[in-house]
């Protein structure tokens, strides 16, 4: 598993529920002014992303450039999801056969989230070049059971 | 009873006791509330832990799983059929509650509650899902068959079964260990909310009972302000003592000690209390006893004033530890008693003396009970009556204060009386004043003050009663006060007796010649010499009386009677009496006279009957004999020498006054006068010598009844008679 980066578990319930609900609310406002300013080039894309057990749903292509991905976990399960160029079959496995090795793809990967809780929903904005990507969760057993989806920038 | 409850008509010092009760209460529910969160919060915690317990446990079976499936594929003995049957128990026990089953050689059945909350609940199901797909893929690789199609949404790869199983392992490991976080988040949070609501409670607590106890100092300060209100406000005075002197003194009393409070306390009040209260005071602060005690107080003013205290034995109380007086200025009440018992005390002077008044029948009785009374007034001191006569011309000294020399006012005229002409007591502060009574100056005794009270009845003066005192301290308004009680009821008696004498007089005189009788005569004698006022007493009688009688008949002797009686009458002063004894007697009484200044009015009277023009009535001549209280004191005496003095004057030719002579006690003289005389015993002999001394055969006769005597029976000149003396009514009267 990776550090966290973002608040983690040892904060009180409350404290992530309150975060949770600024999340929503941050989300509501985003994606209200979504419709307004769609015609402008300069909003960030918003692309939804759904991981359940064990399945990443992602269009297969987007556009190069900033996009804010919305990650939705359906669940039942905790869900990462972590960013890396390359194919699921160029990925390096760690010695158990199990895992990515995040590791040696760190330094390439363009953003990654951290464990999220099942039916939350979070962003990720990153600065995508164009090129190939594979979406996945590396917690224990979930890439190798199915949950990695691979992405072409345009 | 509603109304008690609202404030109002609750006495305040009643008010904040709920308060008292409300704060520990409201301690008290906090805590209960605290202890039971905590040991509901604890059994919470426990469960959890079973829980949590239970769901990790879940990821070592699966890991086990996997290596007794490797030790049977290396052909160990080894059992993944009961570990994978434990589980999915403890699974399903999780989802649905149940007994988790002990797991070999690590720990006992636990049982526990149904899972709640649907994201707990769909990762112990997809749990249930993973755990069925691995036991499938489990048998596959030991029996070589064909693993079931994964049914927990997972990928597998076709293939390789051990790689398979190790997928589903992690993935079971993963959900497992995903369902205990849950669990134990969940847990993290409800103990949160309990820790919050408890310190909520804590917190709420603690300010209900803060503000609990803020209205409850208000309200005690209220009270206390009430309290303080009340005790200032007292008139008590309070003081708290103690063997080591005075600690507490409320301002009512610093007040009547007008003195500040500080300067009472210590030995500050003791050096006020009065001499012989100091030791009583010692007393009660260290015993707490008497429990009332009266006791003085010199105030800043000098003033001795009188307190009352009650005393409230407090030293075994440890607020005060100290004796508290409570005390009241009763001055007023004791000088106000005191006034009573004088008032009292003069009343009963006032009831005393009139019914002292009441037994004396006769002026001379009155006057010893004035003389009583005076000495009642004030002993030892000058003070006199001065009464007048009936005839009001002049003023005598009839009563004066016993032991001591009478002030001897010289007046004489009622008229020249400054009191008597006022009609009202006067006060003269020294005799030297340029206001004061000339009667006061110039007396032996010297300068002095003088009071003169008029004695008066029905508006006639009678006298004043005069008492003196020490120059320039005139006797003080209580003294006056009594000395008008005693003029005032002395005045009322002497006129009443006057007044009732009159009436006597009246009632006892003469038919005949208008003048009193013999008894008024014998009563008034009586009181000259009770009185001890010297007098004159003559004894008259008509010469030849029974010859003009017989010669001219009774009409004529009453004729001469009444010319007689009415010369007599107008020759006498007006304090003189004179009185028919009986038959042709008389008798005068000649107050402050001798005899020699009564033969003087006799011989004005005997020549006024001369001139006097007896109409048809031959003249005719008079005898007098006279005595005075010079020579005799006693009534019989005096009768007796002035028969001799008669005796003498018709043995000497009649017509004439003559005084007459002591006679020896041994040889009575003969009497020829048969009077009967006043006698102190009631039957009385008395030897009467008669016989050869009568001449011209006209004998005297001495009885207005007696003919048979008249009738010259006593002519046996040796015989002598014995008569039995005759007495009227007033004669036998004894005598004082």
């Amino acid at each position: 598993m990776r550090k966290h980066a973002l608040p983690g578990r040892g904060r009180s319930q409350g404290v992530s529920a309150i975060a949770a609900l600024v999340a929503v609310l941050s989300a509501g406002v985003a994606l209200s002014g979504c419709g307004s300013t769609r015609a402008s080039a300069s909003t960030p894309r918003t692309t939804p992303i759904v991981e359940r057990d064990f399945h990443i749903q992602a269009p297969t292509t987007l556009h190069s450039g900033t996009v804010t991905l919305r990650i939705h976990n359906e669940g039942p399960d905790q869900h990462e999801l972590i960013i890396v160029p390359g194919t699921i079959a160029s990925l390096p496995l760690r010695k158990d056969g199990l895992t990515v090795d995040e590791e040696t793809v760190e330094s390439s990967e363009p953003g990654s989230l951290e464990p999220g809780e099942p039916g939350s929903t979070r962003d990720l904005t990153v600065d995508l070049r164009p090129g190939r990507y594979v979406f996945f969760c590396n917690m224990e057993g979930h890439f190798m059971a199915g949950m990695h989806a691979e992405v072409e920038v345009q | 009873m509603t109304d008690l409850r609202s404030g109002i008509l609750r006495p305040f010092h009643m008010r904040g006791r709920w308060l008292l009760a409300a704060i520990p209460l409201t301690f008290l529910v906090t805590a209960a509330v605290g202890v039971v969160v905590t040991l509901t919060l604890s059994a919470r915690a426990k469960d959890r832990a079973a829980v949590v317990q239970v769901a990790a446990r879940q990821r070592m079976l699966a890991e086990r799983y996997l290596n007794e499936l490797l030790l049977v594929k290396a052909g160990q003995q080894a059992d993944p059929q009961t570990i994978g049957a434990d589980l999915n128990e403890s699974a399903h026990a999780l989802l649905e509650g149940g007994t988790v089953p002990a797991v070999k050689g690590d720990d006992d059945d636990a049982t526990v509650a149904a899972a709640t909350g649907t994201v707990l609940r769909r990762q112990l199901e997809e749990q249930i899902k993973l755990i069925a797909d691995l036991r499938g893929s489990g048998q596959a690789l030991l029996t070589g068959g064909r693993p079931p199609e994964p049914t927990g949404g997972e990928t597998l790869p076709a293939g390789n079964p051990l790689m398979r199983a190790r997928i589903l392992v992690a993935l079971t490991s993963a959900t497992a260990l995903n369902a205990a976080r849950t669990v134990a988040a969940r847990a993290d949070d409800s103990v949160q909310r309990l820790l919050d609501a408890e310190i909520a409670l804590s917190i709420g607590g603690l300010i209900v009972s803060l503000l609990l106890a803020g209205l409850l100092i208000l309200i005690l300060s209220r009270q206390t302000a009430h309290f303080r209100a009340l005790a200032k406000s007292s008139t008590d005075l309070v003081a708290v003592i103690d063997p080591h002197g005075c600690r507490y003194v409320s301002d009512s009393l610093a007040a009547k000690a007008g003195r500040p409070a500080p300067q009472l306390l210590g030995d500050g009040l003791l050096a006020l209390v009065g001499e012989q209260d100091r030791e009583l005071l010692g007393t009660v602060a260290r015993t707490g006893t008497p429990s009332s005690f009266i006791f003085t107080l010199v105030d800043a003013g000098g003033e001795e004033r009188t307190l009352e205290a009650h005393v409230t034995d407090l030293r075994g109380e440890r607020h005060l530890r100290g004796v508290v007086l409570n005390a009241r200025d009763i001055t007023e009440r004791v000088r106000l008693e005191a006034e009573l018992r004088e008032k009292a005390r003069r009343d009963g002077f006032a009831t005393q003396l009139a019914e002292a008044l009441e037994m004396a029948d006769e002026e001379l009785d009155v006057c010893e009970v004035v003389e009583h009374a005076m000495g009642d007034v004030s002993e030892a001191t000058p003070m006199e009556l001065l009464l007048s006569d009936s005839s009001r011309a002049s003023l005598r000294r009839v009563a004066s204060n016993d032991g001591v020399e009478p002030p001897g006012c010289p007046v004489r005229s009622p008229f020249s009386c400054v009191a008597v002409r006022r009609g009202s007591a006067v006060t003269f502060e020294s005799s030297e004043d340029l206001n004061a009574c000339p009667h006061l100056r110039g007396r032996p005794s010297g300068a002095c003050s003088a009071v003169c009270v008029p004695v008066s009845f029905m508006g006639r003066s009678l006298g004043v009663l005069h008492t003196t005192g020490p120059d320039g301290e005139a006797p003080g308004a209580e003294r006056v006060e009594r000395l008008r009680t005693l003029a005032a009821q002395a005045g009322a008696r002497i006129g009443t007796v006057r007044a009732f004498q009159k009436t006597q007089l009246q009632a006892s005189t003469d038919s005949l010649t208008g003048l009193i009788n013999r008894r008024s005569a014998e009563e008034q004698m009586r009181g000259l010499l009770r009185a001890r006022r010297p007098f004159a007493l003559a004894l008259g009688d008509l010469d030849h009386f029974k010859q003009l009688n017989d010669t001219h008949g009774h009409e004529a002797g009453d004729r001469a009677l009444r010319l007689f009686a009415d010369v007599a009458r107008r020759s006498i002063r007006d304090l003189d009496t004179i009185a028919r004894w009986g038959g042709e007697e008389f008798v005068v009484l000649l107050p402050d006279l001798d005899r020699f200044g009564a033969i003087e009015v006799l011989e004005r009277m005997r020549a006024a009957l001369a001139r006097a023009h007896p109409g048809e009535t031959p003249r005719f001549t008079v005898s007098f004999g006279v005595s005075d209280t010079q020579q005799a004191q006693s009534a019989s005496l005096l009768f007796r020498v002035a028969d001799e003095g008669l005796y003498a004057a018709k043995l000497a030719g009649r017509d004439r006054v003559s005084i007459g002579t002591i006679p020896d006690e041994e040889s009575q003289g003969p009497r020829r006068l048969d009077v009967e005389l006043p006698s102190d015993e009631e039957e009385e002999f008395e030897p009467l010598t008669g016989g050869g001394q009568q001449d011209n055969g006209a004998p005297l006769n001495s009885g207005s009844e007696g003919p048979e005597e008249a009738n010259g029976t006593r002519a046996g000149a040796a015989s002598a008679t014995v008569k039995r003396a005759r007495r009227t009514p007033g004669a036998k009267r004894p005598r004082a």
